[in-house]
């Protein structure tokens, strides 16, 4: 398998349902072997581009194609892919090892070969003790792993996850994640993840799209998410941000200042050049994590913000602080995030401090 | 009284009352007069009054005389071949009203349970002048150059009950195949697809098992309701459409003898009794449910 060439390519995909659009125009391409998650709020379309690829609805417009051939109207029973439903859709009246072997039976695969691969299947997914059981006598976890076992059997050449994880309490849904990310390096084949849980997203994935409102929004590796945002959106929706409106101002190499209400923010542009080609004056917000905001040790060229303490969280093993910053007509909440200390830490609600962050650590999105 | 119950003590009248009538309706009613029926059984009848002094002679009769285990036999016989016809020609319409949409589903199952609300014996009435020689079916028949001449052998003999019962008990079949159809979730259907099983292929593997309860209480359903019926083959069985409910009701009303006609009774409650439990015992879902 190799990681750079494409497996599945959609090229201006739309779907309507009657006369509502619910995707528009997506470009899409899933690499070979990786593990790809759509990631978006409910009604964003991801549901529906994973529908679209296993065949469960036509398209509008457009064209998927597999490995450069069209499939677009391929049945779904022909698809080489398989889907793990979100809720599982097992057959009641078949035991596990019915169930895991159903997708080898209908293509009339020898009774022998078909016992092998079972057992095969279901020793992957550490089940074979479970081989005679319904699916109404297992576990929540345990159906979802006869799920996974009967989507692989058949070799797909990509499968498709509909967030198969939703029902499944905390501790089990962690437990689940790295199962399926192990079991995905094993077998080597491409996963398709569909999400609305961004903890489980930057998890698992080896490159996360989002999508809202029926458009991509961005598509990279988790860390380029988190670190560069293309939008405002990603920039809200993806991790806790602080953003803060303003105009640009003109470009210093890989820097570019913002002027807001705040005062003059300089922030990091490298590596987005479409941040170096927007006009001086343009409207965008300086975006920058909670915990990137320092409270002590400013270096001269960061940039430095006040505030006053409105409120502190303990979350364990970090402290956040609520902060309001700027003057009374354009004041703007900032979020601190910082390790906690056994001792407390030293702040006060209603304190005044003084706040700085490094122009690396900073980015810039459009408005 | 005691304090700690928080009811008023005319609640709780009230509630054992209620729970007494629960309990009471259904003895009086139904277990009561079924051993009646048992007790009387063992009686027997002298010039038209009931000697209470008990016997085996109904029983011993009714194994050993030649009419009557003959006509036993082939009334079952009916009932299960009018209970086949019912589940082939339900199925294909119950199939039918689920791939419907909302609400023409509804309306159209309306439509095919309404003659349940017409009056039995005018049904049976309609239905033998269709089957008559002058009727709708032999016309249709002679028409189409089918028969030459029209037959005789739609009414007054077994192929008319047969035909009548099935016509008047399909609804019956029906409605308990469509609610099983209908309780099958889609997913299911759309993860056979994924999986690579043609239409045929998840029909037979995964609609039809998954209907199966259905259609045993359907089977069920209709054959009890077959056998019990002397109406439908005295009206349209003539002289040799003679059924075992038809010895029923002539042993009580017209040869007068009770005890005989209960023990009879007796032997038909047993079948009904087993195909009830068959249709229970395929009507689950091998502990397998959804």
């Amino acid at each position: 398998m190799n990681q750079n060439t494409d497996l599945l390519t959609l090229r201006s995909v739309s779907k309507s349902y009657g006369p509502v659009p619910v995707l528009h125009d997506i470009d899409l391409s899933i690499r070979d072997g990786e593990f790809l998650t759509v990631l978006g709020p409910s009604g964003s379309g991801k549901t529906t581009v994973l529908r679209l690829i296993g065949g469960l609805e036509p398209l509008t417009t457009g064209e998927i194609r597999l490995e450069g051939q069209d499939i677009s109207r391929m049945p779904i029973n022909r698809r080489p892919f398989n889907t793990v439903f979100q809720d599982y859709a097992l057959f009641p009246h078949m035991t596990v090892s019915g169930n895991v072997g159903y997708g080898l039976s209908v293509r009339h695969i020898q009774r022998k070969e078909i016992a092998r691969r079972v057992a095969e299947a279901l020793e992957l997914v550490q089940l074979e003790r479970f081989a005679d059981r319904f699916p109404a006598q297992l576990s929540g976890g345990q159906r979802q792993r006869v799920a996974l076992a009967r989507a692989l059997i058949c070799q797909p050449r990509l499968i498709l996850l509909d967030e198969p994880l939703a029902a499944l309490d905390l501790e089990l849904r962690r437990q689940m994640q790295e199962f399926l990310k192990s079991i995905q390096r094993e077998i080597k084949t491409t996963f398709l993840f569909v999400t609305h849980d961004q903890e489980e997203a930057i998890g698992m994935a080896d490159r996360i799209c989002v999508m809202q409102a029926g458009h991509i929004r961005q598509l990279g590796t988790p860390h380029e998410l988190y670190y560069k945002p293309n939008c405002e959106f990603v920039a809200r929706f993806f991790g806790e941000n602080n953003l803060v409106a303003g105009k640009l101002g003109p470009v210093q190499g890989e820097l570019r200042p913002i002027e807001t209400a705040l005062g003059r923010l300089v922030c990091s542009i490298s590596d987005q050049p479409h941040l170096k080609a927007a006009l001086d004056g343009a409207s965008a917000f300086a975006a920058f994590r909670p915990e990137a905001l320092r409270l002590a040790g400013a270096k001269d060229n960061d940039n430095r913000l006040s505030g006053t303490i409105a409120d502190l969280a303990f979350a364990g093993s970090s402290t956040v602080a609520t902060i309001t910053a700027g003057a009374d007509n354009a004041a703007q909440r900032l979020r601190l995030r910082m390790p906690s200390r056994i001792d407390g830490s030293m702040l006060k609600s209603g304190e005044t401090v003084s706040l700085s962050f490094a122009p690396h650590e900073g980015h810039l999105v459009l408005a | 009284m005691s304090k700690a119950g928080s009811t008023q003590p005319s609640e709780r009248h009230l509630s054992l009352l209620v729970t007494v009538l629960a309990f009471a309706l259904p003895v009086v009613f139904v277990l009561v007069p079924l051993a009646i029926f048992l007790v009387y059984s063992f009686f027997s009848v002298d010039q038209g009054t009931i000697i209470h002094a008990p016997t085996l002679g109904n029983y011993v009769r009714f194994f050993t005389d030649p009419i009557f285990l003959p006509v036993f036999w082939n009334t079952i016989v009916l009932c299960v071949s009018v209970a086949v016809i019912c589940i082939l020609l339900a199925y294909p319409a119950a199939y039918f009203l689920t791939t419907l949409k909302g609400r023409w589903r509804y309306a159209l199952l309306m439509l095919l349970l309404v003659p349940l609300l017409m009056s039995y014996v005018i049904k049976i009435y309609a239905i033998r002048s269709i089957l008559g020689l002058n009727g709708f079916l032999n016309k249709a028949l002679v028409a189409l150059g089918i028969l030459e001449q029209p037959s005789t052998l739609f009414v007054f003999n077994m192929n008319a009950i047969l035909l009548t019962l099935s016509l008047l008990l399909i609804p019956f079949a029906i409605l308990p195949i469509f609610l099983s159809l209908e309780r099958i979730p889609q997913t299911l259907l759309r993860a056979s697809d994924d999986l690579g099983a043609s239409g045929l292929q998840t029909f037979l593997r995964i609609i039809l098992p998954l209907s199966l309860p259905g259609v045993a209480s359907a089977a069920s359903f209709v054959f009890v309701l077959a056998i019990g019926d002397f109406l439908t083959p005295q009206m349209v069985g003539g002289i040799s459409g003679f059924t075992f409910g038809r010895i029923l009701y002539s042993q009580f009303g017209t040869a007068y003898n009770w005890p005989f006609g209960a023990a009879l009774s007796v032997a038909l409650a047993i079948v009904v009794i087993c195909a009830i439990l068959i249709g229970e015992r395929f009507g689950r879902n091998r502990g397998t449910s959804i």
